[in-house]
């Protein structure tokens, strides 16, 4: 425990010192760091629910309610940014817990399906409510900070690192036991105890929040945005495609994953030999690393280290 | 008062009665079999009693608390374990693990340290001391056996349900565990059990009840309901295990 918690020290430490090994002054360097601290923190909340066997298709759009939350509270309640956000990611965590109560009754394909459908009502919904979210033109407002992305790294990292706190600590609690016994099975873990529907409710809320906290940064960050923008699915399949290619149910799986896919995305998009078609490559290794490495990157080490994926001493 | 009181338990499988009226009691401290031929509604009792299947009709009262509608977990809480007759372990943890889920969350609800000791404590008890951290896909039948009763126990049930732990052991581990459920019921943990293995409904039980189609056949010790000839009919005679008991 005491190693893990070093490590991740050291890692923040990085994370902090980043601007100022050369790239502060660079804008288009610095663009890529927040964006890359703010998928992080999206993996790591989609993360949370998977712990608990469900398929979340909704990530996404807790991110675009993060989003809108944010925008409408600084046009309509004249909310400063910073207030702006914390109010969106509470709004967004309160909605999640209603979803959840409605939805995580129901188990597998049902649940991901009913995510799915959540998303696109919503994103049907800031069409339909043009006076409030500007319809399909979308919905601006000023840029975090004037536009300082050292600053603005400095705001999702915060975020990130809350995000990231929350993922070890719910690893390191006795929420973890409760958490693996009903991904296991549900009837058995309530059998022994763990109250299924409240726990797999709770973390949905919470990890809606913190994908929410991501959204939130994203609207003053990026000034703009629309319905397909901000409700984008691609959004909700990053959200999980990062941690199932990095390991699922940690912590540093979904931050790694980000970092290499985010990483070999952008340099696949800007290469010229690749720029045309990037998408088909990037897909391509994602395939390769599902077919090949099942429990992800992680996996590939512990395996080597551990026969079972979780050992109850420290 | 009965610590288990059961009232016209009825379940239905597509308009088919599984359970029928079902009626019995279990008072504290004593250890009751139900035995009866397959399909006889065993099983349904014991989900209807653990919350798994909710009934169509009748009451369950435990310590004269009515849990007819309450969910498995809160049961759990208020003091009932059980086991699978197809055990069912969590293999995503270790055997330690395993029996920490109980500890943690059952009717004596602990932290993390504290239920660290008390798992430890029970898979010793239960013989699996020297394998704590083994991944649980590595153990045996016998020992999957002895980590569900580990389980059910780390959540301090003051009524323990038994579906066919003995199922699949071998003589001498039957008679370990007779002698481990032995001291278990010393403990003063009330034990109700469904068991197919005659010699260890009549060395571990108070009473026996015998179901058939749903509905209470016949109540009494084991001496007196191996002389009944309703039993005898129903079930003894068909059994040649039970019969040679």
């Amino acid at each position: 425990m005491r190693r893990e918690i070093a490590l991740w020290g050291a890692f923040i430490v990085v994370v902090a010192a980043l601007p100022w090994l050369g790239i502060a002054a660079d804008r288009y360097l610095m663009f890529l760091a927040n964006v890359m601290l703010m998928f992080m923190t999206l993996a790591l909340s989609w993360d949370i629910v998977a712990r608990t066997g469900q398929l979340s298709l909704a990530h996404g759009a807790f991110f675009g309610l993060g989003a809108y939350g944010v925008a409408i509270a600084y046009r309509s309640g004249h909310l400063p940014p910073l207030l702006g956000i914390l109010v969106a990611a509470a709004v967004t965590g309160i909605v999640a817990l209603a979803l959840g109560l409605v939805t995580l009754r129901l188990r597998g394909i049902y649940f991901a399906i009913a995510t799915l459908a959540f998303a696109e009502v919503l994103r049907t919904v800031a069409l339909q409510l043009p006076e409030l979210t500007g319809g399909t033109v979308g919905i601006a407002m000023p840029p975090l900070f004037d536009g300082d992305r050292v600053l603005s790294y400095y705001l999702i990292g915060t975020i990130f690192v809350v995000t990231l706190g929350a993922s070890i600590w719910i690893r390191r609690s006795r929420l973890q036991y409760a958490i693996t016994a009903i991904r296991a099975n549900e009837t058995v873990a309530a059998v022994m105890g763990v109250n299924v529907v409240r726990t797999k409710v709770a973390l949905f809320a919470l990890s809606a929040t913190l994908a929410a906290l991501a959204g939130a940064f994203y609207m003053p960050f990026i000034t703009h945005t629309d319905p397909a923008d901000a409700f984008d699915i691609s959004r909700s399949v990053s959200s999980l495609v990062f941690p199932i290619f990095g390991g699922l149910y940690t912590s540093i799986g979904p931050v790694v994953g980000t970092l290499i896919l985010r990483s070999l995305e952008e340099y696949l998009r800007v290469t010229p030999p690749w720029k045309e078609g990037y998408q088909v490559v990037y897909g391509l290794v994602i395939v390769i690393a599902v077919l090949f490495l099942p429990r992800g990157l992680v996996g590939l080490v512990t395996q080597r280290v551990r026969r079972v994926p979780w050992r109850s001493s420290r | 008062m009965a610590l288990l009181e059961v009232t016209g338990l009825v379940r239905r499988f597509r308009g088919l009665a599984a359970v029928d009226g079902l009626s019995f009691s279990v008072e504290q401290g004593q250890t009751l079999a139900i035995i009866g031929p397959n399909g006889a509604g065993k099983s349904t009792a014991f989900n209807l009693i653990s919350g798994l299947l909710r009934p169509h009709g009748g009451t369950i009262h435990l310590d004269g608390r009515d849990v007819t509608r309450a969910p498995s977990h809160a049961r759990t809480r208020a003091g009932l374990g059980r086991t699978f007759q197809l055990v069912q372990p969590f293999f995503d943890l270790d055997v330690l693990g395993n029996v920490m889920v109980g500890a943690l969350f059952g009717s004596a609800t602990h932290s993390l340290p504290t239920a660290r000791v008390d798992a430890e404590r029970l898979c010793g008890q239960v013989g699996l001391g020297d394998r704590l951290h083994a991944p649980v896909a590595a153990l045996t039948i016998a020992d999957r056996k002895r980590l569900e009763l580990a389980r059910a126990l780390a959540t301090r049930p003051r009524l323990l349900l038994l579906d066919e732990l003995m199922e699949g052991l071998t003589p001498t581990e039957e008679r370990e565990a007779i002698a481990l459920l032995g001291r278990i019921r010393a403990d003063g943990v009330t034990l109700l059990l469904i068991e197919h293995v005659m010699s260890t409904v009549r060395d571990l039980s108070d009473r026996v009840i015998v179901m058939d189609y749903g509905k209470l056949l016949a109540e009494g010790t084991y001496a007196e309901i191996s002389k009944d000839p309703k039993v005898i009919g129903a079930y003894l005679g068909t059994d040649d295990e039970a019969a040679a008991s």
